[in-house]
């Protein structure tokens, strides 16, 4: 290969040159500790580096490879987590400073599955407190930055890892998603973000903020990096009491230039008309945003598929509902907290969790109705096509030091209803506004991971916006 | 935003709650500030619905 800084391969071309022999996991390892060096301080994307970690789990990596041992696709690729995910002896905060000095004993299972699977862990990343609480200059975590610009928001919850994978601080990284945690910040930082299906990704040893909304999945710079990611997450947790006894797919063998046949309904009235009508001006999509959603479907027409119109509920019912169960869920298991040491948290998280207190039994109740309602309505919207499209973010990320402590429940979410449904979504680049990234999502059946991951594959290997990658990322002088 | 609620009412939410704004104050203010966010939630799950709509109590991503 024609590069020289194993930094700028994506997570399967460094995969690849190991797996062959041009690079080593220790170089691999070593240049992103570098660029961690020299370029996170004004990123904030890790709250620790585990330096000689990294290194050693590297070297141990290579040895075993040169003893003809492989264990796949992560074989030596550096990654980071969260830091929501437990990690054993060493420590994970949940960006709080309740738990400033946790070092859990034991691990994520799906860290378990990763390490498994030959991935290095370079560090732990920076989160919104407890994954909601964010953007806090409060906290003892200086917020995470967004790589295209640094005075812009990166999204969150899972910003300090989106950072650090659109920056190239990492091959890839993990995050969590309740309302759109990973999807959100994928858009903003110009990468690729998938929340699969609930229940087909074990969220043991990963702070909780909702029970039944929360999901894990993978931030990585290319769809093809996302599905390797999820060979090795996918799959059955006996001690995850949502988890899903179901079947995993070759993820990579589904990839595919094309789309003959494959036919996509479009949620065009989520962002051309709820998002005004159900949150007001403020929410409404900008106009590069509008022409870059429809450019992507006529690219996705051009790829073979077909695309019909599709109606639902509007944004605001499916939002809302997502943001009852959330404040109910998370305020119960942070009660005790709010009584005895709410000093402790930050002002975001205080507030935002805080409202949850005064939600009765009965709006919890209602609002799990209306969830059954609105599955059983997408699930039927869904049964007449393949995948669905809808909205991101409809506008380029704002300045970080813009955003109220409200703004999470006062504006249109375009994520939250695939965390109501349980619906696998992904987060693609659809184009740029400004110098920042425009995503949309691809929506899938439930456990089709496999076909999402095929639309957007087609799609970005179309579009190309992938080989665009922020100055920051940029080979570092002299290598 | 509004001040919704008269400084009895809080003080009653919060007791309700078993919360002491006292242990937070500037936090327990803005809180105080956001509260008008609840009302507008409840109104968007409270629907009439037939009471044999059922919550989504068993909850499966196939369903």
């Amino acid at each position: 290969m024609a590069v020289t800084d194993p930094s700028q391969f994506s997570l399967a071309e460094a995969s690849r040159a190991i797996a062959n022999g041009e690079l080593t996991s220790e170089a691999l390892t070593e240049s992103y500790l570098a660029r961690i060096a020299a370029l996170d301080g004004d990123l904030h994307s890790f709250v620790l580096v585990l330096t000689d970690q990294a290194l050693a789990a590297a070297r141990a990596a290579d040895a075993e490879l040169k003893a003809g041992r492989s264990r796949g696709a992560l074989h030596g690729i550096p990654i980071g987590l969260k830091d929501i995910y437990k990690t054993k002896g060493i420590r994970t905060t949940a960006g709080s400073r309740v738990y400033e000095t946790h070092v859990p004993t034991e691990d994520a299972e799906t860290w378990v599955r990763l390490r498994g699977a030959g991935a290095v862990l370079l560090g732990k990343q920076e989160t919104h407190e407890f994954a909601i609480g964010g953007p806090d200059f409060t906290l003892p975590f200086p917020p995470a930055r967004n790589p295209w610009n640094t005075a812009h928001y990166p999204a969150g919850s899972s910003s300090g890892t989106a950072a650090a994978v659109g920056a190239h601080l990492c091959a890839a990284g993990m995050g969590s998603d309740t309302g759109g945690s990973i999807r959100g910040p994928a858009a903003y930082c110009g990468i690729v973000g998938l929340k699969p299906t609930y229940g087909r990704v074990s969220r043991r040893g990963v702070f909780p903020l909702s029970y039944s909304l929360d999901h894990c999945g993978p931030l990585t710079r290319t769809v093809e990096d996302c599905a390797l990611m999820m060979q090795a997450l996918a799959g059955y947790d006996p001690l995850d009491p949502a988890s899903a006894s179901e079947p995993v797919p070759d993820y990579a063998a589904a990839l595919s230039p094309r789309l003959d046949g494959v036919k996509i309904g479009v949620l065009r009235h989520f962002h051309e008309r709820d998002a005004v009508a159900g949150f007001g001006p403020e929410s409404a999509p900008s106009p590069i945003y509008t022409a870059a959603f429809d450019a992507a479907g006529r690219t996705l027409e051009a790829l073979g598929a077909t695309l019909v119109d599709l109606q639902v509920s509007p944004l605001v019912d499916y939002a809302d509902t997502n943001r009852i169960i959330l404040l109910a869920e998370a305020y119960a298991l942070h009660e005790a907290d709010f009584r005895e040491r709410p000093h402790l948290f930050g002002r975001h998280m205080f507030a935002r969790i805080g409202l949850g207190a005064f939600l009765s039994a009965a709006d919890y109740v209602e609002a799990l109705r209306q969830r059954r309602e609105l599955c059983a309505e997408f699930a039927a919207a869904i049964a007449g096509v393949d995948v669905v499209i809808s909205a991101n973010a409809t506008g380029p990320a704002p300045r970080i030091d813009t955003l109220g402590t409200f703004t999470t429940y006062t504006r249109a979410s375009y994520t939250a209803p695939w965390n109501l449904t349980g619906s696998p979504a992904l987060s693609v680049p659809i184009g740029f506004e400004d110098g920042l990234p425009l995503a949309f999502q691809i929506v899938g059946k439930p456990f089709d991971e496999a076909r999402v991951l095929h639309t957007g594959y087609a799609f970005e290997q179309a579009a190309g916006l992938y080989r665009q990658q922020p100055p920051i990322a940029a080979s570092l002088p002299g290598r | 935003m509004a001040d919704p609620i008269s400084d009895e009412r809080w003080a009653f939410l919060l007791e309700r709650a078993g919360l002491d704004p006292a242990k937070a104050p500037e936090r327990f203010a803005e809180l105080r500030e956001g509260y008008p966010l609840i009302a507008r939630l409840q109104k968007s799950v409270r629907r009439q619905r037939d009471r044999a709509a059922e919550p989504s109590h068993t909850f499966n991503p196939k369903g």
